[in-house]
């Protein structure tokens, strides 16, 4: 299988020329049979890097540590879970397991299309094809996960303790999951450039690709801040580091897009800025895999140097190339002729959400990319860390969750002030009311106070609409409280399952808050002693030691500190933070300890412990934090997923109405028309 | 099934500018990367922090006469945390140190900062002392100074031409929508009788128009 597995590597690279050769060829010259045939090679490119894929897993399963890629990243005590999840741990097989979802999406891509867009199709597949050529060929001549040992070692290096969670076992195929779908919408918008068929109909296409992609960029992306937060040790679960900031840039710009797209829907307009929108997220995940894979930018989640970083900067700059020259070429038949009644409308509202969603997309980029450009003008390396983001992404971040809560209360087209007036007064009241209770508590942190009156104000935007919404079906339809708020989100999941993300957007905030009111302490205790250490909510903690054990677990030997933990006296229980130093086969140390902290977690906060190290066989040093509402922070993340799921879940095709349950009024009564349009 | 054609008439100065700033600007990224791509040699490799010894760099003073601390322990921890560790964990030094000893060299930078205070010297003889040793790479911030305010200031700058821009599409939208209004209602007095194809009377359509307005 190994052998079959390596054939098929080339086979499904050469599968992959052919596609993008006669895809292209077959619509410019208009030969449905060249057009249908790379299609074909485009499913036989999928088939055959599924193959190379098992063969793979097969070497990983087998321990043929003949190959460089087995022997380096698994080990024969390495568990079986983390033996199947080793085939994304190391370069060269993450980036075929990148090839695979980005052959079986074009497969899907074709095949859904077989039918429709067909003017766009060979271009399409022609796109995906080219894309899927360049993994291959780097791949096959870059970083080949087949690549042979001139010797066979007895053993494995093994997995990085670090890799060995988990959330980093989920982590990497959800970012992945989500940054190679941005291909598919990027090949929609090639096609529909070429062919200059640049209305709404390739944007419906692509809908669902780029909701499937952030999708899994918002699940990736949350996955990797828990990793972060229990694996590194750090007692935080964003860095702004520039492997983080790789997968967060396309994460922007898809929810721009996912925004804009419904002006263009519903309007017409902004043409020119969508097919911009795609083509830049696809452009940025290639960007983050080059800065991720290339060592550009130093970071503890970077891949190995190697030359693969030029092959990604060739495909960048080729693909950047081409795709100025399509839209520049083809500007006059993106102009559309706009019209706006009003300049305080919600489309212009979506606008400058697109504003504020680029800009702190420009600063991120701006500042990971800003030590490169330091040292390339004056030759001095600079740091731009954390402060930088939170001080320059902070308001910006603000300024977003205002308009989260501002779009929805905003009417299409025009907004009367009697409108606005009926609207806004409950939402704006939530989050006064927000900021005079927290004032009131002694809260005086104005970046929290902000925060958690802006999620007032949004809360109260989302609350007021499904209120209405629920209230309205319920006149109208007398069902129940449940019924008529299940229906109402069945009815119209684009705009409900949007509300679930903004409440989730809007937990998010408020967590990120909490961090303003962290406070950590450090101590070196003996058996038996104490570390006594106030919360930011007045509880009084007493943690006294347990002493230190040594005994050894699965594939490592561990080093554990454990204290018992009272809070104003109450008995919480025992936390327990590890040193773990992992071992191959013959008990050798493999790579440097690691620490595997303890948390005692809550809804108001977390109690972190990290054993930072053992002083002598009785005496350990801690770092205790007290991390408030963190718990929030993972809620968030699947609030926000699952609104995105409800958003992308496919509508029985007889209730897909703009109006949701509008479509089920009765005719004569148009009045009592309520919550029509998302 | 369309065939690709390049456009055939002949490119306008507007658009030889434009392709011409694209092609730059490709060419100017084109030759900023590879150049930072050569420049990384000391990299880490997956998930694993390796120390360079060239790394720390001691940063020594001698004590001052009659020295008294100008930094509590808490004042040192909030100093650290605006320090960059020169590992390349990406933290900075105070939550490098607390967060795992297999870094030798926060351990080692909190031992000099923590002496120099002992030495009698303020935060800001300390941070002189820091970047007079590292230069700035050992700041988590770039200064507000120089080339780097550009830093700071072009993303607030890119920001704001954004909403200048944003202003001016709206205002041009708005314009064209007055135009319009202007056109459909002389048509409408062109041809007064012309009728619609709605099966719904003035007042139907009124109600509807009000409701659709009233909810958004």
């Amino acid at each position: 299988m190994i052998l079959v597995g390596e054939l098929s590597l080339w086979v499904a690279l050469l599968m992959a020329a052919w596609s993008s050769t006669v895809s292209f060829s077959g619509g410019l010259q208009g030969r449905p049979d060249l057009v249908k045939s790379g299609e074909r090679a485009m499913y036989a490119t999928f088939a055959f890097t599924l193959l190379a894929s098992i063969g793979i897993w097969t070497a990983l399963f087998t321990h043929d540590f003949s190959i460089k890629f087995v022997a380096s990243y698994t080990s024969t005590n390495l568990p079986k879970i983390y033996t199947f999840t080793a085939f994304w741990a190391g370069q060269a097989g993450s980036l075929l397991f990148w090839a695979l979802i980005l052959t079986s999406y074009s497969a899907v891509a074709v095949f859904a299309n077989r039918r429709s867009n067909r003017a766009l199709m060979p271009y399409v597949t022609g796109t995906l094809a080219v894309t899927s050529l360049f993994f291959l060929m780097t791949l096959a001549f870059g970083a080949n996960p087949y690549e042979r040992l001139d010797w066979v070692p007895a053993e494995g290096r093994g997995m990085n303790p670090q890799l060995q969670n988990p959330g980093m076992a989920i982590h990497p195929p959800m970012l992945y999951l989500g940054l190679v779908a941005t291909t598919v919408p990027f090949a929609f918008a090639v096609g529909a450039l070429i062919t200059r068929k640049l209305d709404t109909e390739w944007l419906s296409a692509v809908r669902r690709w780029a909701l499937l992609s952030w999708f899994f960029l918002t699940i990736g992306i949350v996955l990797g801040m828990w990793w972060a937060y229990v694996e590194l040790g750090w007692a935080g679960y964003w860095a702004w580091d520039a492997v983080e900031n790789s997968s967060f840039l396309p994460w922007l710009t898809c929810t721009a897009f996912l925004h804009s797209i419904m002006i263009q829907e519903k309007r017409g307009m902004l043409r020119k800025w969508n097919a911009t929108l795609v083509i830049v997220t696809f452009l940025l995940s290639i960007l983050g895999t080059f800065i991720t894979r290339s060592g550009i930018i130093e970071s503890v989640h970077a891949f190995a140097q190697s030359n693969v970083g030029n092959w990604f900067l060739g495909f960048l700059i080729l693909a950047s190339a081409l795709s100025a020259y399509l839209v520049s070429t083809r500007l006059n038949d993106l102009q559309a002729k706009a019209e706006l009644e009003s300049m305080v409308s919600r489309e212009a509202a979506f606008l400058y959400n697109n504003l504020v969603l680029v800009g702190i997309c420009f600063a991120t980029l701006w500042g990971t990319l800003f030590p490169i450009l330091s040292e390339w003008v004056k030759g001095d390396k600079i740091t731009v860390g954390p402060p930088f983001f939170n001080s320059v992404n902070g308001p910006l971040g603000l300024l977003l969750l205002a308009l989260t809560g501002i779009g929805p209360l905003i009417a299409w087209r025009r907004a009367s002030m009697t409108n606005m007036r009926r609207q806004f007064t409950f939402p704006v009241s939530a989050g006064l009311t927000t900021l005079v209770v927290l004032v009131g508590l002694g809260m005086r942190d104005w970046y929290a106070l902000m925060s958690y009156m802006l999620a007032g104000f949004v809360f109260g935007t989302i609350t007021q609409e499904f209120v209405k919404g629920i209230g309205a079906r319920r006149r109208m339809y007398s069902e129940g409280l449940v019924s008529a708020s299940l229906r109402l989100v069945a009815r119209n999941r684009r705009r409900y399952g949007g509300y679930i993300v903004h409440f989730g957007v809007a937990v998010l905030f408020c967590a990120f808050a909490g961090l303003m009111f962290k406070k950590d302490v450090t101590a070196t205790v003996k058996t038996g002693e104490s570390i006594a250490a106030t919360d930011a909510y007045g509880h009084d903690w007493v943690f006294t030691s347990q002493g230190i054990s040594s005994f050894e677990q699965l594939n490592r030997k561990v080093l554990a500190v454990s204290f018992a933990v009272t809070r104003d006296g109450e008995n919480m229980g025992i936390l327990s933070s590890e040193k773990r130093q992992h071992v191959n086969a013959a008990g050798e140390p493999t790579f440097e300890p690691s620490t595997e902290v303890g948390i005692l977690e809550s809804l108001k906060q977390d109690v972190y412990l990290v054993f930072t190290g053992a002083v002598d066989r009785d005496t350990a040093a801690v770092h205790i934090n007290f991390n408030p509402l963190v718990w929030w922070v993972w809620f968030g993340g699947i609030v926000m997923a699952f609104g995105g799921l409800i958003v992308m879940w496919p509508q029985a095709i007889k209730s897909e109405r703009e109006g949701g349950y509008v479509a089920e009024l009765p005719v004569s009564d148009p009045g009592a028309l309520v919550g029509a349009g998302a | 099934m369309s065939h690709f054609t390049p456009s055939d008439a002949a490119p306008s100065r507007r658009d030889f500018l434009r392709i011409t700033g694209t092609g730059l600007s490709v060419v100017a990224v084109g030759m900023l990367l590879p150049r930072a791509v050569s420049a990384q040699d000391e990299q880490p490799s997956a998930g694993v922090v390796e120390m360079s010894s060239d790394s720390y760099k001691p940063v020594q003073r001698p004590p001052k006469p009659n020295a008294v601390p100008q930094l509590t322990s808490k004042e040192l921890d909030a100093f650290e945390i605006n320090l960059a560790c020169p590992c390349p964990c990406t933290l900075d030094i105070y939550t490098c140190r607390t967060t795992d000893f297999n870094c030798g060299i926060s351990p080692a930078v909190h031992g000099d900062i923590k002496r120099l205070v002992e030495g009698g010297y303020s935060a800001d003889e300390i941070m002189e002392a820091m970047t007079g040793t590292y230069g700035d790479f050992i700041l988590m911030t770039p200064r507000k100074r120089g080339f780097n305010l550009l830093a700071w200031f072009a993303p607030f700058a890119a920001i704001g031409f954004g909403a200048v821009g944003i202003g001016a599409l709206l205002r041009s939208w708005r314009r064209n929508s007055d135009a319009g209004v202007k056109l459909r209602a002389e048509r409408d007095l062109a041809a007064p009788a012309m009728s619609t194809n709605l099966d719904a009377t003035p007042e139907e359509l009124d109600r509807l128009a009000a409701a659709l307005r009233e909810e958004g």
